[in-house]
Formats: C-alpha cells, sequence, structure tokens
C-alpha cells in the first residue's frame, strides 16, 4: 500500500509542478494601418473586420463589433498588446470614397486621426501534441462570481473538505437511490482537477479509489487557491475540430470572443454549466439544453446568495450570447504558417513553439491570402473547364515589393488543405522565368550591349560534355533573325538567349543567382540559360523582389517579431537591405519586363486585368509544357505562380495560358501601383529611332523613348536630330542675344 | 569659331527625361568622420524640392525620434519599419532609419538605407547631404577610406542648387 501512494503521490505531484500547462503559441496576422490616402474599399475592409473576428451589427457598442452606415464604417477596435506597446480599445469611424480612406476620425472625440490600426487577426495556434487549447488565467483576475459560483455548482465543501467530501459522496448515494440512476456526483474540484489531469474515461472502483488518494495528496501537497487556479485553467469546456478547449480562460474566448473578466453572470452561469458535460451542453449545438442547464445553475447562485433574486432574473431574461463561430477556426494559412515555422526553426526549438505559449508577429494579409486562395483554386478550375488537365496543382507566393514581407502564400489548389506545400517545397525547372538575369548581365556590360543591340536568333548546335549535341528550339519552331534584345526577351526566343548567354558565361549566371540569395544546384552547362534550374516558387520571388524594388534586395520575410506569452521581447527580424550592383541595369532591364506585358509573350494580361496599370512580368514554360510559371510586379507587390502536375507529367501549359491566368485573376483583386520607371543614377530616357536605333528627337518619325545605362548610349544620331539641334542652336542664339539671324 | 553650344545642347537633351544628376565631387573640405554622432544637426544652405510627407508617418517619426534619443534603437527600428510600410520610398523615412543604423553601429545597413534614401530622394539640398554624409561615415567605419571622402565631397555638393531645367 505505501509503495503505491507513494508512486500516486509522485505523479500527482509531477502532473501539478511539471506540467506549468503547455500553451499553444499563437500567430498573428499584420495589423492592418489605415490612414487618409490608403487604398481601401468597403469590401476589403469588411473582409479583414470578418478574418480578425470583427462582427457587424446594428451599433458598435462593444469591442469586436462594427457598424456600416452608407460609406462610413464604426468600428470599436479591441485592445491589443503590440511589440511596441499596448493600445487600447477605441472606437473609430472610416469614412471611405472611391477606393481610398477619406477621413478617419475618433468616434468619442469626433477628431480626426492621422494613423490607426486594427489589432491583428490570429491565424494560427501551433498546439502542444497533445492537442490541447488553453489560455491561461490567474486566480486574482478570475471574476469572483466564477470563483465562488463554481463551488455553489460543483462543490460547496470545498473550503472545508481534505479532496473529497463524504457528506457530498453521500448525498450523492442517497439521490441517485431516490432516482433509480445516477443523478448526482458525488466529486469535489480536486477529486475532478485529477481526472482532468490523467484524462480518463475509466469508471472502475480501482480507479476511483486512486482519484480519491491523489486528491488527497494534492490537498496535502497545495492550498486551496493553487488547486482552483489549476482547475479553472485545466477543466474541459469544448472541442474546436481536434483540439480540447480547456479551462475557462479559453473557453470564454472560443464561445463568447469575450476575455473572461468582461462576461456578464449569464455568460459565467452557462461555463460553469458546461462543466457537467460539454458536447451534451455545447450551446452552438444544443442551444436549449445550453440554456437549460444555464438556468439551472444561475438558480444556484439565486439559491446560495450569490445573485439577488432580481439579478437572476435578469440574467435568465438575457439570451446566451454565444458567438455563431469560434473567432479563430483553428488554424488558417496552413501553407503560410509552413513559411513561419521554416523562419522561427532557426531560432526554436520545434517543442518550445508548442508549449511556451509565443505571440508570433507575422507579415500575413488575411485579405490578400483569401484572394490569393481564391485566385488558384477558382483559376485551376477554370483551365480544367477549358480542357486543360484537372489533374493541375498550384502555388502562388505574394510579397510587399519594398519590404519583402509575404502577404500571402498558396501551396495546394485547395488552399485548406494540409500537405504539400509547393510554394515551398515543389523545386522544378523555371524555364524562362530565367532570361531575364541574362539579359541583365548583358546590360552591365554597357560597352557592349543595350536593349536596341541585334543578336542573330538562328539555329546553333552545342557539343555537351558527354559528348552529344545539343540545339535548342524556339518555342514557335521559327526561328527569327537578326533581332534586338528587346524584342528577344519580350518574346522569349530560346536561340537568341542562348547565343547571348554564351557571350555572357554560364558561370556569370550561376554567381548571379547565388548573389541574389538563391543556391541553384546545378552545373554549369548552357541549358541553364533557358531555365534547366530547379527552383521553388518562393526562390524565384526571391529573385523578382531584387528587380521589383529596383535592386534594393530584401530576403523574403514571415515573421516580424516573437514575443513571450507575458509580452517580453524574444527575438525580431527587423529589414534588411541588400543593394544589388548596377541598379541601374536593373531599371533598364525593368523597362524591357514591362514592354513583356505590353507587346511579349503576357500581351494577353492587361485585358485579363482589366485596369490600366504598368505591369512588368515574364511567362516560362519548361519542356513537353510541364510547367507553367508567371511571375510578375507593379511598384508595391509581386507575385510568382506556378502552374503542373505534381508528378511532372507534360500537362499541356504555357506561361500565359495557366499561370498568367491565375497571376491575374489575384492581381485584378488589388490595389496597385505602376512600376516605377524612373531611371536612377548611371541611366537615362533617351528618344532613338525604332528602326535604326539612332538617336532621335520626339518629333522625328520612329521616335520611341528607351532607357540606357550610362555609357551604351547609341553613338549616331538620326538626320532628323542633327537638323533639329541646328534649330536649336539658332533659337538659343536668338533667346541669348535677342536679334534674328 | 569654337564654342561650346553643342556640347551644352547634348548635355540638356541627353537630361531632358531624367532628374538632375548631382555635379561630380568637387574639392570638399569634409573630414570623413565629421558628423557620424549627429550626421543630420549640420546646417544646410541646400534646397528642399520633395513633396510634402505623409501625416499618416509623422508621429511615427516622432515615435522613433523618441526611441532614438534614449537609445532604445530596436524601437526606434520597429516605428520607422512602420512608417516604411506606409511610405516605402519615403526618403526622409529612409534616412531615418540610416541614421538609427549608424547610431547602433551596423554600419553596413546605414549605408545601404542612405544609398536607398538617396536614391529615391530629390539628389539635391539637405536630405542629399544628410544622405552622403551618413555614406561616408559608414565607410570610414567599413574601411573604405577613399570612398569615404569621394562621399564627404558628394555631401558638400549636395549644398549648391542645381540648374534649372529649360
Amino acid at each position: 500500500m505505501v509503495p503505491w501512494v507513494a508512486y500516486l503521490n509522485h505523479q500527482v505531484t509531477t502532473e501539478f509542478e511539471g506540467r506549468k500547462w503547455d500553451l499553444p503559441s499563437r500567430v498573428f496576422a499584420r495589423a492592418l494601418e489605415l490612414y487618409p490616402g490608403a487604398p481601401l474599399n468597403l469590401r476589403d475592409l469588411e473582409l479583414e473586420l470578418r478574418l480578425a473576428g470583427y462582427r457587424r451589427g446594428d451599433s458598435a457598442t462593444r469591442p469586436g463589433l462594427y457598424r456600416v452606415s452608407g460609406g462610413t464604417v464604426e468600428i470599436y477596435r479591441r485592445s491589443f498588446r503590440f511589440p511596441e506597446g499596448a493600445e487600447e480599445a477605441r472606437r473609430i469611424e472610416v469614412r471611405l470614397a472611391g477606393g481610398t480612406i477619406d477621413r478617419i476620425r475618433d468616434a468619442a472625440s469626433g477628431q480626426n486621426l492621422d494613423l490607426a490600426r486594427l489589432d491583428p487577426a490570429e491565424i494560427a495556434s501551433i498546439y502542444p501534441l497533445q492537442k490541447e487549447d488553453r489560455t491561461l488565467v490567474d486566480i486574482g483576475d478570475v471574476p469572483p462570481l466564477l470563483v465562488t459560483g463554481l463551488q455553489a455548482v460543483e462543490d460547496r465543501h470545498f473550503n472545508q473538505h481534505p479532496g473529497i467530501d463524504l457528506r457530498g459522496i453521500g448525498r450523492a448515494v442517497l439521490a441517485n437511490l431516490k432516482a433509480g440512476r445516477a443523478v448526482q456526483g458525488g466529486s469535489t474540484l480536486t477529486q475532478q482537477l485529477v481526472k482532468n489531469f490523467f484524462l480518463t474515461q475509466d469508471r472502475t472502483l480501482a480507479r476511483k479509489f486512486n482519484e480519491a488518494i491523489m486528491a488527497l495528496l494534492i490537498e496535502y501537497h497545495y492550498d486551496k487557491g493553487e488547486i482552483l487556479e489549476a482547475y479553472i485553467n485545466e477543466v474541459f469546456l469544448g472541442q474546436q475540430g481536434a483540439y480540447a478547449v480547456h479551462g475557462f480562460g479559453r473557453a470564454s474566448l472560443f464561445y463568447f470572443d469575450q476575455p473572461l473578466e468582461r462576461l456578464e453572470p449569464q455568460q459565467i452561469a452557462l461555463l460553469i454549466g458546461l462543466v457537467k458535460g460539454p458536447s451534451y451542453y455545447n450551446p452552438r449545438k444544443h442551444p436549449q439544453r445550453a440554456r437549460e442547464r444555464r438556468d439551472q445553475v444561475l438558480a444556484m447562485f439565486a439559491e446560495t446568495g450569490l445573485l439577488s433574486a432580481q439579478e437572476a432574473r435578469a440574467a435568465r431574461d438575457a439570451g446566451l450570447g454565444v458567438t455563431e463561430r469560434p473567432r479563430t477556426r483553428g488554424s488558417r494559412y496552413h501553407a503560410f504558417v509552413d513559411l513561419v515555422r521554416g523562419q522561427l526553426a532557426q531560432v526554436y526549438r520545434e517543442e518550445d513553439l508548442r508549449t511556451e505559449g509565443l505571440r508570433i508577429f507575422t507579415t500575413l494579409s488575411p485579405s490578400e491570402q483569401e484572394k490569393a486562395q481564391a485566385a488558384v483554386a477558382q483559376g485551376l478550375r477554370q483551365l480544367a473547364e477549358r480542357g486543360l488537365p484537372a489533374s493541375l496543382q498550384g502555388a502562388l507566393v505574394l510579397a510587399d515589393v519594398a519590404s519583402g514581407e509575404v502577404r500571402a502564400l498558396v501551396g495546394d489548389r485547395d488552399g485548406d488543405r494540409v500537405g504539400f506545400n509547393r510554394a515551398l517545397n515543389a523545386r522544378r525547372q523555371i524555364g524562362s522565368v530565367i532570361k531575364p538575369l541574362v539579359y541583365l548581365l548583358a546590360l552591365e556590360h554597357e560597352s557592349d550591349y543595350n536593349l536596341l543591340s541585334r543578336i542573330e536568333d538562328q539555329p546553333l548546335t552545342l557539343q555537351q560534355a558527354d559528348g552529344s549535341t545539343w540545339r535548342p528550339d524556339n518555342y514557335d519552331g521559327v526561328s527569327h533573325g537578326e533581332v534586338t534584345l528587346l524584342e528577344a526577351l519580350t518574346r522569349s526566343y530560346n536561340q537568341a538567349t542562348v547565343r547571348l548567354g554564351l557571350n555572357i558565361g554560364v558561370n556569370h549566371l550561376l554567381a548571379r543567382l547565388d548573389q541574389l540569395g538563391v543556391d541553384a544546384d546545378v552545373d554549369a552547362v548552357p541549358s541553364v540559360f533557358l531555365g534547366a534550374v530547379e527552383l521553388t516558387p518562393l526562390e524565384v520571388t526571391q529573385i523578382y523582389q531584387s528587380l521589383a524594388a529596383a535592386g534594393y534586395s530584401v530576403p523574403l520575410r514571415a515573421v516580424l517579431a516573437v514575443e513571450t506569452a507575458e509580452g517580453g521581447e524574444l527575438v525580431r527580424y527587423p529589414l534588411r537591405m541588400l543593394p544589388q550592383p548596377r541598379r541601374e541595369a536593373i531599371s533598364v532591364l525593368n523597362y524591357a519586363l514591362t514592354q513583356v506585358v505590353q507587346q511579349g509573350t503576357a500581351s494577353g494580361l492587361p485585358a485579363l486585368l482589366g485596369k490600366p496599370v504598368t505591369v512588368a512580368g515574364k511567362t516560362g514554360t519548361t519542356n513537353d509544357r510541364r510547367d507553367s510559371w508567371f511571375v510578375g510586379y507593379t511598384r508595391n507587390r509581386v507575385a510568382v505562380v506556378w502552374v503542373g502536375n505534381d508528378d511532372n507529367q507534360p500537362a499541356r501549359v504555357t506561361g500565359s495560358n495557366a499561370a498568367m491566368q491565375v497571376w491575374a485573376r489575384l492581381f485584378r483583386e488589388l490595389p496597385l501601383e505602376p512600376v516605377d520607371l524612373r531611371m536612377p543614377d548611371g541611366a537615362s530616357w533617351l528618344w532613338v529611332d525604332r528602326g535604326n536605333g539612332q538617336l532621335t528627337a520626339e518629333q522625328c518619325g520612329n521616335a520611341v523613348q528607351i532607357p540606357f545605362v550610362a555609357g551604351s548610349e547609341p553613338a549616331e544620331m538620326t538626320k532628323c536630330l542633327s537638323a533639329a539641334r541646328e534649330n536649336d542652336k539658332e533659337s538659343i542664339w536668338r533667346k541669348l542675344f535677342g536679334k534674328k539671324q | 569659331m569654337n564654342h561650346p553650344l553643342p556640347l551644352l545642347t547634348l548635355t540638356l537633351l541627353l537630361s531632358a527625361c531624367t532628374g538632375w544628376s548631382p555635379t561630380e565631387p568637387g574639392s570638399g573640405p569634409a573630414s570623413p568622420s565629421a558628423g557620424v554622432q549627429t550626421p543630420s544637426s549640420q546646417g544646410s544652405n541646400g534646397v528642399q524640392v520633395f513633396p510634402l510627407q505623409n501625416p499618416a508617418v509623422k508621429d511615427l517619426l516622432a515615435d522613433a525620434g523618441s526611441a532614438e534619443s534614449v537609445g532604445d534603437y530596436g524601437k526606434a527600428v520597429v516605428f520607422l519599419e512602420r512608417a516604411l510600410r506606409i511610405e516605402p520610398r519615403d526618403p526622409e523615412i529612409l534616412q531615418s532609419m540610416a541614421e538609427v543604423q549608424l547610431k547602433n553601429r551596423d554600419y553596413e545597413q546605414a549605408l545601404n538605407f542612405a544609398v536607398r534614401s538617396y536614391d529615391s530622394g530629390p539628389r539635391v539640398g539637405e536630405i542629399c547631404s544628410r544622405n552622403w554624409r551618413t555614406i561616408a561615415a559608414s565607410r570610414e567605419q567599413l574601411g573604405d577610406r577613399a570612398g569615404s571622402v569621394e562621399a564627404a565631397q558628394r555631401a558638400s555638393a549636395c549644398e549648391s542648387t542645381p540648374p534649372d531645367r529649360l
């Protein structure tokens, strides 16, 4: 007997002290910044509010509610502890007009605000392995009615008994005998705590006996306050998917979307009533049962004097107040959270993420993520309707250009599916998506190349290391003869690109990939010029972030900061800028990539986009049409889309017939800023003759504006320009000396 | 007759579609370490030609300034990043970031943000000279003496009024 008690003693104290509860980490989206002039329409604002758990009502009387009236949205913003400080709950009015925020006011004072922000959506929790969800509360912060009410309902002699309550048991036995079935339990809160600790439904006498011994041992070791706090945080109160909701702190958020200290008496009664059977009395599934149970509890509150008869009546008249759905539908956006875990894995052990209750602040934009998932799902469905394989899969990465912050990530055509994450893990040949780098390297040789330099698009045969020969073909099977760099890039000619690449050197191309932060594990063979390099969509996004930001590379980020559960700063991932060399050549290349969309392989894009905004992009298709890529960017957003078959079978896809369609579906839903085509130091726009590439003047025939890297400008000028200069000379003489000549 | 007009005309044509480019460095007397501590506090007689700042970032810049003044550079960076999320190419915010990085002795990032600010800024006037003073100080700390001297000279060149465009 003694060794047995010693064993139980060890078990129960280990559990009580050692556990200290595993707390899931909470993952937050980026906080939406609101300021006059910010691009935002009503639909997107409501989407953001809904995804952050706000509910629309007739009035915004409590934190978490909003009201729409005409173009004005009144939001009762919740309090939130941001990494740089806490902000109190506050009512704000946001007036929208013409796709932007027109004015923001503090609803209480009527004062105009220059800047406000929403509390971020909680997008996921990284749960302990035993799948428990919990928000810890301190016994000191628990409403007194919960503490006393719990005892009134579950264990009236809690303060006197030593862990088991013989009187309670006696009463229960009598009541059960009278009823002829089990209607009352005699378990104390301490016994219930033991039961919850060891999670067993076993009802044998031996089990009950063990529980009783353990309850006595707990009471021996710990005081009543500690036991009650443990109970309040431990008791099982509901189920959300695979995750068990433990403790009143989490249950309060789960059922009411309110912190425990804000609950009304009837809400406290409902939670206490749930202890008896969280699924039987589930207020969302069985509101009538839950109501009856709640009213029983309220009656006990009144009977024991915790509420006056009048208070109890008022509480009974109130509705359940349970939200239709829990604010966080468990975890969303698994693909993005994979990226978060990946970034954090460099610092944290998986176990810490699951148990330390960390607060993780990320870059995700919930509205853009929803749009991205919809674009992939609907886009692929539409492709199937047009006769492309129904087996097609897709991936998408969307990032903010200047900061490299990942705003959305989709790893499967079904955005909610948990599984293979193609955005992070599918390594596929990138095809022509690599070509802009070949042309970039050429433009950096300003004494040899500019966008109008001519190269041969002619068949060529290359001897490979293994003795075999390689003869690259063009997509259309035609060689186009002498073409400009601009034409060869915008129309994605293979033969011209390989010739150009051979002049540059494949090692230079691989070195550049490396410099852009991409580890391309590939032999230095000429087929690399045509994209025989396997990269993930995320890696391709990193490359194009550099281009889109005019050479100001920043490492892509999904996590901004991590805090402890109490708000202490643990780690921060600041913006780090890594400027590329020869940024003037990148700016010139950016112009060329806008021409891919204007008149090249992506010329179908403007119609799909349906709005007049300058976009740069590049299509990519691999051998036998296995992979479809589209990379495109504006000044504010860069996104990469991949479409193909998981088994790498021919998919009848091209860059423009598949991935570009998905890309356009997303971008037509986003507020866009046109690509920035101002040239930095070291490059400038010049008027040139479209036919012969000579310098010319704006008013001359065939004149077009093209950017040139300094030192690459055409040496010759058109007759029209010479004549114009003679005229200018004369007119300047006239200006200077004020006389006719 | 030999006069400079063809050359002038060509220069004007070449610059017709671009912003004004600063003149080449002259013989500035600035010492490379001048303004390491307070690169922005030096006087300026240059011309400020950049548009007004978005009021949304005003308080954030003030908060960053407060954090910086008590030496909490980490927090200053958080405020500045938030401001950059709203106005990613604002030369004032980028330069403030460069100056915080400089104080925080992250010379590489100080250099990079200052270059970014110069690129997206007016390339003349007060902000331009702050850009080049930070670049000079960072380069010096990174061991690039020649680059530092050149940057200091460009800082002085920012102060001169640019020629009007025709």
